[in-house]
């Protein structure tokens, strides 16, 4: 499906080499007929199809390099990021959605729950920029400005609105469970009982959420890298695009796509491990 | 009480913000893509929040720039909104192989992330405003057919429904006449949680720089721009991204109110018919 939303549209890459100046006519031919570009459409879908399983993506437009090379060099600071920020994510939106949740009363503490929902509601793009802003304000270090720590904060804090609202949606359901009642009647102090009568019935959502975060998070890394100038797969991505380097493109897409469904397998199995119900229903 | 100002704060920023947008050229000082004076200038004089780096008055571009996201959100929500109701409708009206192709349909594309569709759309039809504002709308099109089918289900099993049918009125007469005017307030605010994220979709994506002409006021271009001055002239990147921001929150912050109020209005009227039955 990519290949085809990619290849029927974008009409001939060539000609926008010729167009540019890049290449003469002759060197047009030549490059279509090097890149295959020549063969009718269902051959080129087989070409791709095949070269793909065995780990050949193509080669970029413009500098000649295989896109497996070009994916694998940014790849690490994608992955670091991606991390970091999940992280964050998860410590914010457990602690908000925490705090949000009052045992004895059914509505939210609202300061809290307003900071989450900021957290959806804000362009990652301004919270960043506000981030830079405050670190330039307070003459943070530039290590800091460079590092890694801020766009750490800023994607997580993003992706942290959603899982706080689950967790706290979560909570309010088992905090009414009945074994809540025994805990507290066996004698189990606030803090454990909070923390582990009632969130962990709560945290299967969550799991299955971060499958559906770790898409956003995506998105995120590629507003977060291109607002701190970072190297990494989404700066290429909206520089490939703008390029019409359609190889690039096009292999950080089937990359994207494996990797969100290989969260969601992940999610599942981890929702089985920590939710025995689950289990047992099959 | 506090929730009531909440959501007049938003409504009267969204009815400025339109305003603005609408009367651009009559408010605006200077053309948003004429330099009036030296670059970078401070806010106050002739500009009253400065100049941008090319020596163009921030606030008349402000103003502009309200008209090409405000409608470009518009415009990408309501193709949302269209292309995900007609598919929502007919997979609930429909049912058996028309609803599980459509499902199907949908899943497959949910299966891409939303900015990740935006941004294969655009890798294959080249950058540009049009093509940002298809590319979001087509990526909230499953979306919203996902959801406006649960609500057409609920509609289509009220008992209503079932008297229309069984009075022997055809398919399309029950979809439009007793359907669709009885999920309306449902799809309404459905609708207004697309136009926000709509917005943060175009705005994201004018942001990376996909809007292809650069000289177009439109406020994530613009947030884009103010970043490589962050440090000499903050007020380029926080105006425009205060605007985004604000206008979001209060499209969401008036939506739920909305629904809040809805859901209320019909719990009193369910109680009130409850009492009446009784008596």
């Amino acid at each position: 499906m990519t290949f085809l939303a990619l290849r029927l549209t974008s009409g001939d890459p060539v000609a926008s080499l010729l167009a540019q100046g890049l290449a003469s006519v002759e060197q047009a031919d030549a490059l279509r007929h090097q890149l295959g570009l020549d063969l009718p459409l269902l051959q080129q879908y087989l070409r791709f199809l095949t070269s793909l399983l065995s780990g050949d993506l193509g080669r970029s437009l413009y500098t000649g390099q295989p896109v497996t090379q070009i994916i694998s060099e940014q790849l690490p600071y994608t992955a670091q990021l991606a991390a970091a920020g999940l992280a964050v994510a998860l410590v914010l939106g457990l602690l908000l959605g925490l705090l949000a949740t009052r045992e004895d009363r059914q509505r939210s503490l609202p300061l809290a729950s307003g900071v989450a929902g900021l957290a959806t509601a804000l362009p990652v793009a301004f919270t960043g920029i506000l981030a830079i802003l405050a670190a330039i304000a307070f003459r943070a270090a530039p290590t800091l400005l460079r590092g890694i720590t801020l766009p750490a904060l800023v994607l997580g804090f993003a992706s942290s609105g959603a899982i706080a609202r689950l967790v706290q949606a979560g909570l309010q359901e088992t905090l009414s469970a009945p074994f809540m009642l025994a805990a507290r009647a066996r004698g189990i102090r606030r803090g454990p009982r909070l923390l582990w009568h009632a969130l962990r019935p709560a945290l299967p959502p969550v799991i299955s959420l971060i499958a559906v975060e770790a898409a956003f998070l995506f998105g995120g890394t590629v507003v977060t890298e291109n607002v701190f100038s970072r190297p990494g797969l989404g700066r290429l991505l909206v520089a490939s695009i703008l390029q019409g380097d359609y190889p690039i493109a096009q292999g950080l897409v089937v990359l994207s796509a494996v990797v969100y469904s290989a969260t969601h397998v992940l999610a599942d199995v981890f929702g089985l491990a920590l939710d025995p119900r689950l289990r047992r229903s099959e | 009480m506090t929730r009531g100002a909440f959501a007049a704060a938003a409504c009267t920023w969204l009815v400025l913000v339109v305003l603005g947008a609408i009367f651009a050229p009559l408010v605006a000082p200077s053309g948003p893509t004429q330099p009036i004076g030296a670059a970078l200038a401070a806010p106050g004089g002739a500009s009253p929040l400065g100049t941008d780096a090319l020596g163009r008055d921030l606030w008349s571009r402000m103003l502009y720039g309200a008209r090409t996201s405000l409608a470009g959100a518009l415009l990408a929500a309501s193709l949302a909104v269209c292309l995900g109701g007609v598919f929502g409708l007919a997979a609930a009206m429909h049912g058996g192989w028309v609803e599980r192709a459509i499902a199907w349909g949908a899943n497959a594309m949910l299966a891409i992330p939303g900015l990740l569709l935006a941004l294969m759309l655009l890798a294959a039809l080249g950058p540009g405003v049009g093509t940002i504002i298809l590319a979001v709308g087509l990526g909230g099109a499953p979306g919203f057919a996902r959801l406006s089918r649960s609500v057409f289900l609920a509609a289509r099993q009220s008992d209503y429904v079932r008297a229309a049918h069984a009075l022997g009125a055809g398919r399309a007469w029950v979809a439009f006449r007793h359907v669709l005017p009885n999920a309306r307030t449902a799809l309404f605010s459905l609708a207004t949680t697309h136009v926000a994220w709509a917005f943060l979709g175009i705005t994201t994506l004018t942001f990376l720089g996909l809007a292809g002409d650069p000289s177009l006021p439109e406020w994530g271009a613009m947030l884009n721009e103010g970043r490589l001055h962050l440090v000499d002239a903050p007020q380029l990147a926080l105006w425009p991204g205060s605007a985004i921001a604000l206008c979001v929150l209060s499209i969401q912050y008036l939506g739920g109110w909305f629904t809040r109020r809805v859901r209320q209005a019909e719990a009193s009227r369910m109680e009130s018919d409850e009492r009446k039955n009784r008596s």
